[in-house]
């Protein structure tokens, strides 16, 4: 019964648990490089790639181009793969831009009709130069299950949020950032070794990952 | 005397020298990319310490940590349950899944789980639970154990893969090539995952002050298994608590290097209550943990975060494999943990199965002195065969009084020749299986200095 | 200096031309050097066996011959360690941990010397016991990461193998890995340490080593035992043997 087991691991941890250690504070690590470059030859390690840091003018532009190269050489997907969704925050900061037919991700929607995405675009809030990881939170993407359905991945990144390491990217979230429900580093594309130790792209979740930089302000960007 | 178990189980597999070497390779293979990134990391030691620091602080104030937990947990929509044992984690989730008439169940990566032999217990139950990371994939369908923490199929080949994946799951005879293998799987586990009534989850860390667990994979095999079904079931030691999201970025940091070498995993989720239209059910879990950090000697061991380094690193673990081991965990952290368990004499026997050499310790990210604990453990509960005790006994008294030690010193050096020949009760036939004993020695100093000492 | 001689059981009984060349090493050098010849064992092995209370006596025993002395040296780092770590463990206190060293250490760190005029013109290997490196620190175990003040550079045996003439030294991959020895785990689990032995011996031959050396003279006989039994490998040589090379006899 859970209730008695509560009290029972309550009373067996307090008798292990004497309050004598003492906390050692934050750990301050030196500052690496945090600029585009580390974080692109970073991202390049873990399967991924880097592209810009484009002008604000620029970012749709690539994004379309981009999109339509990861959609146009996936010939492993099914026929009724062909979707392109952004996330609302995607979609603002790349305006309407010509050429590119794609969806905005609506609230609400079932988790399961992210099945047939081809690619995905989101916003990231940080960045880590030390690995190439993004953060994407529920405030971007409230359904979570468009981030691992979608068989390519695009991330959208603000050059001045790329942090030189993972205690300084978590140190520059919004205070919120829990709230939403989730929180998601993304680190490079779905991964598998399992097989004799081959690394394999694209094991359960996107088979490609791109991380799309721009300087300065684009479209509505709330932040 | 038997050989302790792990010595006979390894002398099964030991003879098949290709094999063993193969293992060894990829296995210390994890180590050297671990030793690469370590090297690129300015602070290493430093973030090691801070993150032993870390781990030692939670543990100590671990019933705050709890009961913070619960409650955020609790305010962000969560459902919270405590398991006293594997039996209750087994009730609970069984309970929770019957309730909703679940069948279809996906599971990622928890060792917790396997200790617990959840995925037997939900089949009494006529529960199908699908394993999604492609490693335990393997071995579940190969109704093996896991053999390694990260790689869980680190000890079969790709066309043994193959086989096995033809036939279980129907892919074409024949297919042995790792790319096209992983995406047949993806294939028929995205089905898997599509379909599933409910997602069970481990959690690397739990998060006290925001009541959030943290999951870290590589395949994004649990963030399909959280955001799909409407039923998320968390499953988690309690050792896992830390205290904020500030203490995180040590422990990641450390994490996905120590592991394989990554800078960071794919995915590292931290997930606030259930997903919009879904339930989140937690389930803290004791069996024996509670008992651990009682125990001042041991429970430094509950600080591991459950990286594989010790394992990639560990000269016995990679040439005995992971199945010489005793479930669930293999290697020194399986080693340490298992006495504690009480599981018997397969468990107790195994930090004998050790030669002491630290690398383990030297490794371990949360710089659990693995090697002390398991030379503590035989002090606790020496795995003495039947006579051994009396000679052991009697081997301190005649070392106690020299007299008596040079006396037996002599009697070596006579019956050298035949200890040096395999014969059936021969003292160091241990010794002799593997190596010949060296060259007979001569006189000892002890007598050269005494002689040396009359001439002069 | 008064330098009290520890000559471990084994190699008392098992490697007595390592103890004979460690006192020589230690009186060229100009120490003073003591020998007790009632000194029997230190309790590691009933230690390494969880056998507490026998280890304990004999602990007891041990730290009463070599009370009083400015230094106490032997050529087995797994001794050293077990002094050093767990002699206060076992509730022994006083200086006896503090000033017990394995030779080469005593002689890089506590006396400053490398140089001895020894000369042994062959191809030498280390072996990178696991006592010496990883509790003894006597050289950077390479599992170590990055740390602000770390030892960093060579170890003592590396040190003083560097000043022998013509000897050349070479190294073999995984340099520090665990020979399979282990004190009771080579009785007890005798195909898994063989096993791991043959690998380091392995590495050894492939690095074109003929003469293996070390802080350990455990280790060595355990090198040994495989290479007659297996029929390759480089030759296992105490480290007191070799820089004792120089010394007229």
């Amino acid at each position: 019964m859970s209730r008695s087991d509560r009290e029972a691991i309550l009373a067996a941890v307090r008798r292990g648990a004497p309050h004598r250690q003492p906390h050692p504070g934050a750990h301050r690590a030196p500052a690496l490089g945090s600029g585009f470059e580390s974080f692109a030859t970073s991202l390049a390690e873990a399967g991924g790639l880097a592209h810009g840091p484009f002008a604000p003018a620029d970012l749709a532009g690539c994004v379309a181009n981009l999109a339509r190269a990861r959609a146009d050489a996936d010939h492993d997907a099914d026929g009724d793969n062909e979707r392109i969704v952004a996330s609302h925050r995607a979609a603002e900061l790349l305006g309407s831009e010509p050429g590119l037919l794609l969806e905005t991700a609506s609230p609400g929607t079932r988790p399961h009709d992210y099945a047939n995405v081809r690619v995905a675009i989101l916003s990231g809030e940080v960045g880590v130069a030390e690995s190439g990881a993004v953060a994407v939170s529920g405030a971007d993407t409230p359904e979570r299950s468009l981030l691992v359905l979608s068989r390519h991945l695009i991330l959208l990144l603000p050059a001045a949020e790329i942090a030189a390491d993972l205690h300084r990217a978590f140190a520059a979230l919004p205070d919120d950032t829990l709230a939403h429900h989730h929180l998601t580093w993304v680190c490079g594309p779905s991964k598998t070794a399992d097989i004799e130790q081959t690394l394999v792209y694209g094991a359960h979740g996107p088979l490609t990952t791109d991380v799309v930089v721009f300087r300065g302000n684009c479209g509505h960007d709330p932040r | 005397m038997r050989a302790p178990p792990l010595e006979r189980r390894a002398r099964r597999v030991l003879p098949n020298d290709a094999a063993v070497a193969r293992h060894d390779a990829a296995v210390y293979d994890l180590r050297r990319r671990r030793d690469a990134a370590a090297a690129r990391v300015p602070d290493w030691e430093a973030l090691r310490e801070h993150a032993r620091a870390l781990k030692h602080y939670s543990l100590d104030h671990l019933d705050t940590l709890l009961l913070r937990f619960e409650k955020r947990a609790l305010a962000a929509g969560a459902d919270v349950h405590w398991a006293i044992d594997a039996a209750a984690l087994c009730d609970i989730v069984g309970g929770l899944l019957e309730e909703r008439g679940v069948h279809r169940v996906v599971k990622s990566k928890s060792m917790l789980t396997e200790e617990c032999a959840l995925n037997p217990s939900l089949a009494r139950r006529g529960i199908e639970v699908v394993d999604t990371d492609l490693g335990e994939r393997i071995v579940q369908l190969a109704g093996e154990p896991p053999s390694h923490i990260i790689v869980p199929a680190i000890h079969k080949s790709r066309a043994e893969i193959g086989a096995l994946f033809h036939e279980k799951m129907g892919t074409p005879a024949g297919e042995t090539d790792p790319e096209r293998l992983t995406r047949l799987a993806r294939r028929n586990l995205r089905q898997h995952f599509l379909q599933a009534e409910a997602g069970i989850t481990g959690a690397n860390f739990a998060i006290a002050e925001t009541g959030s667990l943290v999951v870290v994979t590589n395949e994004g095999n649990a963030d399909l298994g959280m955001s799909l079904p409407p039923l998320h079931v968390a499953c988690l030691g309690i050792e896992k608590l830390i205290p904020t999201l500030e203490d995180l970025p040590t422990l990641l940091r450390l994490l996905a290097r120590s592991a394989t070498g990554q800078a960071q995993s794919a995915y590292t989720s931290l997930v606030t209550g259930p997903r919009p239209g879904g339930s989140l059910h937690i389930v803290l879990v004791d069996n024996g943990r509670s008992r651990l950090l009682a125990d001042p000697t041991h429970r430094a061991s509950l600080a591991c975060i459950r990286c594989g380094a010790c394992l990639n690193t560990c000269p016995v673990y990679r040439r005995a494999g992971g199945h010489s081991y005793a479930p669930p965990i293999p290697g020194p952290i399986g080693a340490v943990l298992a006495p504690a368990r009480g599981a018997g004499p397969e468990s107790d026997a195994l930090p004998l199965a050790s030669s002491l050499c630290g690398s383990c310790s030297a490794v371990c990210p949360v710089k659990i002195d693995l090697h002390e604990q398991l030379l503590a453990w035989r002090g606790e509960a020496p795995q003495m065969g039947l006579g051994e005790g009396t000679a052991i006994r009697l081997a301190a008294l005649v070392l106690r009084h020299p007299t008596l030690y040079r006396r037996a010193g002599r009697w070596l050096r006579r019956a050298w020749p035949l200890l040096s020949r395999r014969w059936p009760g021969n003292p160091v036939s241990g010794w002799l299986r593997g190596r010949e004993l060296p060259a007979h020695p001569g006189p000892s100093f002890e007598e050269r200095m005494r002689q040396r000492g009359s001439s002069q | 200096m008064r330098v009290a001689l520890f000559v471990p059981c084994y190699v008392d009984q098992l490697a007595p031309d390592t103890a004979m060349a460690t006192l020589r090493v230690l009186e060229s050098v100009g120490c003073e050097v003591h020998y007790d010849p009632e000194q029997t064992c230190c309790g590691q092995p009933f230690l390494n066996l969880g056998a507490l209370r026998e280890t304990r006596g004999l602990a007891e025993r041990h730290a009463a011959r070599f009370r009083g002395f400015d230094a106490v040296v032997s050529p087995s780092a797994s001794c050293v360690a077990t002094i050093r770590a767990h002699y206060p463990k076992l509730g022994l206190s006083g200086m006896l941990p503090a000033r017990t060293f394995e030779l080469g250490e005593f002689l890089v760190r506590k006396l400053g010397r490398t140089q001895l005029g020894a000369r042994f013109p062959r191809r030498v290997a280390i072996l990178q016991s696991c006592h010496g490196v990883r509790t003894l620190g006597l050289a950077r175990a390479s599992e170590l990461g990055p740390a602000g003040k770390a030892r960093a550079g060579p170890g003592t045996t590396e040190q003083l193998l560097n000043q022998v003439t013509g000897l050349r030294l070479v190294t073999p991959e995984r340099a520090d890995e665990c020979c399979g020895f282990g004190g009771a785990f080579s009785l007890k689990l005798p195909e898994v340490s063989a096993r791991v032995g043959r690998a380091r011996l392995t590495a050894l031959q492939e690095c074109g080593a003929e003469v293996v050396t070390g802080t350990d003279t455990s280790c060595l006989l355990h090198l040994e035992g495989l290479r007659r039994r297996l029929g390759f490998g480089p030759e296992p040589v105490g480290l007191a043997e070799i820089l004792a090379s120089g010394i007229d006899p």
